[in-house]
Parts: C-alpha cells; sequence; structure tokens
C-alpha cells in the first residue's frame, strides 16, 4: 500500500494563487523529504493529506484513504508538527502533551503513559514541569514533535521541524527525527527548504517548486549527482586551485576556499597530496551540502 | 566519603551493561489500545475547558477572578440564610425568582473574563491548528467550548440558589412540609439558571471568538452588556408610551427575566419587564432569536477561523 499518493492534485486560493498544480504522486513508506522554497505548497499539500485544506481537483490518499471523505479517521493515524508556534504557555509539556494524547483518543491512563515515554524520548525530563511559557525554543520544538508522536501515529508529517533552531539544536532535532523513523519504523514526511537537511535524515526526496513536482526519487539518486568538496588554505588559493587542475580536477576559486568537484572519491587524496606538496596549511576540509537553489537549476537547465 | 566507595553512577540511557539504579531504555513502545475517536475528544476539551473556566491547574492568579465571582455570587445567599436562621422567615429580600437578576453583574463580569480565557488563548497561541489536526471538527472544538462555559455559568447561578434552598430547609419548622413547600421552586431554579447560563455564554463565546487579544474580547463584552443596559434604560426613562415599553427588549437580562416570568411566572419588581406593557412571550421570541443569532455566529466563525 502507497504511503500517499496523489492524483493531478490542485489547489488554487481565490483566482490568483495557485498552491499546487497537478501534482501526481506516490511514495512507498519511509523518511521523505519534502523540500521546496517557501510558498513551493509544502504546507498547503501537508494540509491537504490531514484533510484540512479541500483539493480544487484532483485527488489524494493518505494510508489507502481518501482525504476528501476520511479525513477523521486520517487524522486519528497521523502525528503533525506544524511549522509555526502551537503551544498554550501556561501549561506545562506533560499537561499539555497529556491532554492532546487524550484529544487524540487515548484513555486518560494511556495518555500519561504514553507522555512520560515520549517526553523522554525528545529529551525533556525535569523541564516537562515547568510552563512551556518558559522554554527555549529547542525546547518548544521537542514539545511539538512530542505531541505529533504521543498517540503512535502511522505517519508523522514534520513542517520545517528545525525552524528557528541554532545549529545544536538542528543537529539533535535531525537526529531525533531519523531515530524516530528508523528505529521505531513510524513513517515520517519532513518539509523542509534545507536541502541539506533533508539529505542528512531521510531516504526519499520530493522536491516541489511553484507547486509543480520536481523530482520523486530515493535521495541516493540525488547525492551522486553534484558533491562538491570545500577546501580552504591559509595563503596560496590560487595556486591549489592551478595545481589541483593541472592535475585533471574540475577546481575554482571561490572567496579563500577552492571548490572542487567530487565525481567520485578519488579527489580526497590527490587535493591531500597537493596540500602536502605545496607545503601549505589546510584549515577546512568541508563536503559542501548541496544548495536548493543548484538543485533546481540543474533541473531546469535539464 | 572517598571518591572510590561512592556506588557507580546511573548508566546512560541505552546502554549495554546495565547496574542497580540503571535507567532502562526500553525502545519505544507501539501503543495498540483502544483509540476512542471523535465524542472522547469532545468530553476530553469540554472538561478541560471546564476546569479551565474556574482556573483549576493554572496557577493562582487565574484562580482570582473566577472565585471571586463565585464568592459574589454566593455572599447574598449566605446573608439571606443567616437572616432567616436568626430572625425567621418570610423576611428575605432575596426569592429563587428574583436572585440571578440581584447578582447579575457577577454573571456579566465572569462571561467577560473566562469566555475569552476560553477561546482566545488557542486562537493567539494557535493551539487551534493542533486541535484541527486531530480526529476533531471545528463545530465540535466550538460547541465543547461553549457548552463548558454554559456549564462554568450553571454551576455559578446554581450553588448560591441551592444554598438559599438548604437554608430554608434546614430553618424551616416542619422539615417535610419544607420539603413540600421548597420542592415547587425547583422549576424556577433550574430553569432561570439554564436561561441566564445558555443566554450570557452564547453572547460572550459569539464576541470573544473574533479577536485572538484576551484583552480586546473582554473589553468588547463588558461593552456589549453596558451598552445595551445603558440604551435600554436611557429609552426607557427619557421617552413615553409604547418606545419605552419595548425599551426592555434591548437589554440581555431583561430579555432573560421575561422569558423567565414567561415560562416559570413570578414578576419582580426590580425588572423592567413589570413595568412594561409587551406581552411577555416576545421576550420569549426575541431571546430565541438573540441566542439563534450568537450560536450561528459561533459556528460560522470557526468554520472560518484561520488555524
Amino acid at each position: 500500500m502507497a504511503l500517499i499518493s496523489a492524483r493531478a492534485l490542485t489547489k488554487r486560493y481565490g483566482s490568483q494563487v495557485t498552491a499546487l498544480d497537478k501534482l501526481t504522486l506516490d511514495v512507498e513508506p519511509g523518511i521523505i523529504g519534502l523540500v521546496g522554497a517557501n510558498g513551493a505548497g509544502k504546507s498547503t499539500l501537508l494540509k491537504i493529506l490531514l484533510g484540512l485544506l479541500t483539493p480544487t481537483s484532483g485527488s489524494a490518499e493518505v494510508l489507502g484513504m481518501d482525504v476528501t471523505t476520511q479525513g477523521p479517521t486520517i487524522r486519528g493515524l497521523v502525528g503533525y508538527m506544524p511549522e509555526h508556534d502551537c503551544l498554550p504557555p501556561d501549561l506545562t509539556a506533560t499537561e499539555f502533551v497529556s491532554h492532546m494524547a487524550r484529544i487524540a483518543g487515548l484513555p486518560a491512563s494511556a495518555a500519561r503513559e504514553r507522555t512520560a515515554e515520549v517526553l523522554r524520548h525528545v529529551g525533556l525530563y525535569e523541564e516537562r514541569y515547568r510552563q512551556i511559557g518558559g522554554y527555549s525554543t529547542g525546547m518548544k520544538q521537542r514539545v511539538k514533535l512530542a505531541q505529533a508522536l504521543v498517540h503512535d501515529p502511522r505517519l508523522l508529517l514534520l513542517d520545517e521541524p528545525t525552524n528557528g533552531l541554532d545549529p545544536a539544536g538542528r543537529d539533535e532535532m535531525l537526529g531525533l527525527v531519523k531515530r524516530t523513523g528508523t528505529e521505531f519504523g513510524i513513517a515520517t514526511i519532513v518539509a523542509s527548504h534545507l536541502l541539506g537537511e533533508i539529505e542528512r535524515v531521510c531516504t526519499y526526496l520530493l522536491a516541489i517548486d511553484a507547486g509543480r513536482l520536481l523530482r520523486s526519487a530515493p535521495i541516493a539518486s540525488f547525492t551522486e549527482r553534484t558533491g562538491t568538496l570545500a577546501v580552504e588554505v591559509e595563503d596560496g588559493t590560487d595556486a591549489l586551485a592551478a595545481r589541483l587542475t593541472d592535475r585533471g580536477l574540475v577546481a575554482r576559486v571561490d572567496g579563500r576556499a577552492v571548490l572542487v568537484d567530487l565525481p567520485d572519491e578519488a579527489p580526497y587524496d590527490i587535493v591531500r597530496d597537493t596540500v602536502e606538496e605545496l607545503g601549505l596549511s589546510l584549515t577546512r576540509l568541508e563536503q559542501r551540502r548541496h544548495r536548493l537553489e543548484d538543485l533546481f537549476e540543474a533541473d531546469h537547465a535539464a | 566519603m572517598p571518591p572510590d566507595t561512592m556506588p557507580p553512577a546511573p548508566l546512560e540511557a541505552g546502554s549495554s551493561t546495565p547496574s542497580s539504579g540503571a535507567i532502562y531504555d526500553l525502545g519505544y513502545r507501539r501503543y495498540d489500545g483502544p483509540r476512542l475517536g471523535r465524542w472522547h475528544a469532545i468530553s476530553t476539551l469540554f472538561w478541560a475547558s471546564l476546569r479551565a473556566a474556574f482556573g483549576m491547574g493554572r496557577s493562582g492568579r487565574a484562580k482570582i477572578v473566577p472565585w471571586g465571582l463565585a464568592v459574589f455570587a454566593l455572599i447574598p445567599a449566605l446573608v439571606a440564610v443567616a437572616i432567616i436562621a436568626l430572625i425567621g422567615e418570610g423576611i428575605s429580600p432575596f426569592t429563587y425568582d428574583n436572585y440571578l437578576w440581584q447578582v447579575q453583574i457577577t454573571f456579566a463580569l465572569f462571561v467577560a473574563a473566562q469566555a475569552p480565557e476560553l477561546v482566545n488563548s488557542d486562537m493567539r497561541h494557535r493551539v487551534l491548528a493542533l486541535y484541527f489536526s486531530h480526529p476533531l471538527e471545528r463545530l465540535d472544538y466550538a460547541a465543547a467550548k461553549l457548552g463548558a462555559l454554559v456549564a462554568a455559568l450553571l454551576l455559578l447561578a446554581l450553588t448560591p440558589q441551592l444554598v438559599l434552598f438548604a437554608g430554608n430547609l434546614l430553618t424551616s419548622t416542619d422539615v417535610v412540609a419544607g420539603l413540600r413547600d421548597q420542592a415547587g421552586a425547583l422549576p424556577q431554579i433550574i430553569g432561570t439558571s439554564l436561561l441566564y447560563a445558555v443566554t450570557l455564554s452564547s453572547i460572550g463565546i459569539a464576541i470573544a471568538a473574533f479577536t485572538p487579544r484576551r484583552a480586546y474580547a473582554t473589553g468588547a463584552i463588558i461593552a456589549f452588556f453596558l451598552v445595551t443596559g445603558a440604551v435600554s434604560t436611557i429609552l426607557g426613562e427619557a421617552t413615553r408610551g409604547s418606545l419605552s415599553d419595548w425599551a426592555p427588549l434591548i437589554d440581555p437580562f431583561a430579555l432573560i427575566d421575561g422569558t423567565r416570568d414567561w415560562l416559570l411566572g413570578a414578576s419582580i419588581d426590580e425588572s423592567p419587564v413589570t413595568g412594561s406593557s409587551v406581552p411577555l412571550p416576545i421576550f420569549g421570541g426575541v431571546l430565541a432569536a438573540v441566542v439563534a443569532l450568537a450560536v450561528a455566529v459561533i459556528a460560522l466563525r470557526y468554520q472560518r477561523v484561520e488555524a
């Protein structure tokens, strides 16, 4: 059974704005990245899958159920983490998550038990007895994830789960998402405008742009194509780039870094040897995350 | 105590060699118990909202207004019972007919303070988006919130009248005869309480549902009761004849009292309804229209509100 499928799914707001334009896709369970620029239609798609928005035309199914007629049943089996703030400041995490568990249909005792488990899973310990209003952004994101998980959904919909987090917070949240999807086996859709994040946690990627499906493929097929290695040395950036080009690599200077194309593993050794030969001091060696724009430009050009 | 005799520190979750006192990571456990669905969600929201209406489970500050108003509504009943006990029956200024009319200001203030408590926070902090992503429909949410405020006002209205009821019963010389006398008042007590609770709750929620800002909602509800009451009084005093007679129809409290008079009997001196020549069923009709309009406004608003 397909996790989600859509047939010519279209959503217009008024007569001017087309949020989704004849979207057709079939996705199997896994951790699915839904990537697109702001306004590409990610949140609209998630809301249609939840049965909260009615498509203008076309159809969509979640877990084999039609979104327009079986919305309540779908919502009982799906956990949703919105992009925006959605937490009451005057309740504690424990009170709020257990309340949402009961709203999702769990009896009171099961709600209490699962609240404790899920809050521990997302890494909230003693703080869970404090009012949410005093939480950091990172803690609030964890509570949002916890309320989406507490009723043990078959499908998790996460809308920009790393929104507003610092780099360390992003890493932790992404680790949490990956663990939830792989160890617990809960199918997950992660919407993000950051391709780098999607790449780190997802097994499958859906790219949409202006409401159209740009790509739908396993994540591996993207990473093979456009790897870039950024090399920074203290002095001699130009000399390094020239020598690397001599050795048959595609290298160019970009600010303080030399960017080297990575068709395979070979450039790593060549870069190491060249830096050593020139006697340069290496300050940074990093595989560049692909930027969404690159991906989209490549696809538009193709 | 030297460090080497310290008990072993608890191991991290997931450690492969747990010892005593360790935290065991049981891993993720699936939930395969019952999923109770929509009605369970509605009743959960109703009870949580009813508790919130009295500041239960909230900070002490959130309890001051609702409990303070509940005490204000109760004091006249306690005084009346004291008078009956000390001096004797028959001289109490409070009857079941006029009790709620006398303490109507506490109802207006309770609705102004607590209707926003129930609906504005969810809108302002966008908790609505979470509610609507569960098997709870938009109208279910509105119904649970309205129901909770009606229940809260019923508690506020019934408690003092039942105190009065108990006081009258316990001080009567013949308890059995007293019970027979007093039992006749039960329809009046319950019916009047229902009229106040349903009317004021639906007006309060209908106004509060239009703004996410709690202070604006409270101000708007107070303004509504003040303006309707003032316009009704001014029209009643400053004009003569039929216009003056119809003036009470503007005041929601007069509408409630007129309907009470029509359905349950017993005019009260304090109410402008008593001096009006407008037939009582018209009060009932206008009140029904006002409540229907308020409920329709709530339903439409929650069908469309952004979540």
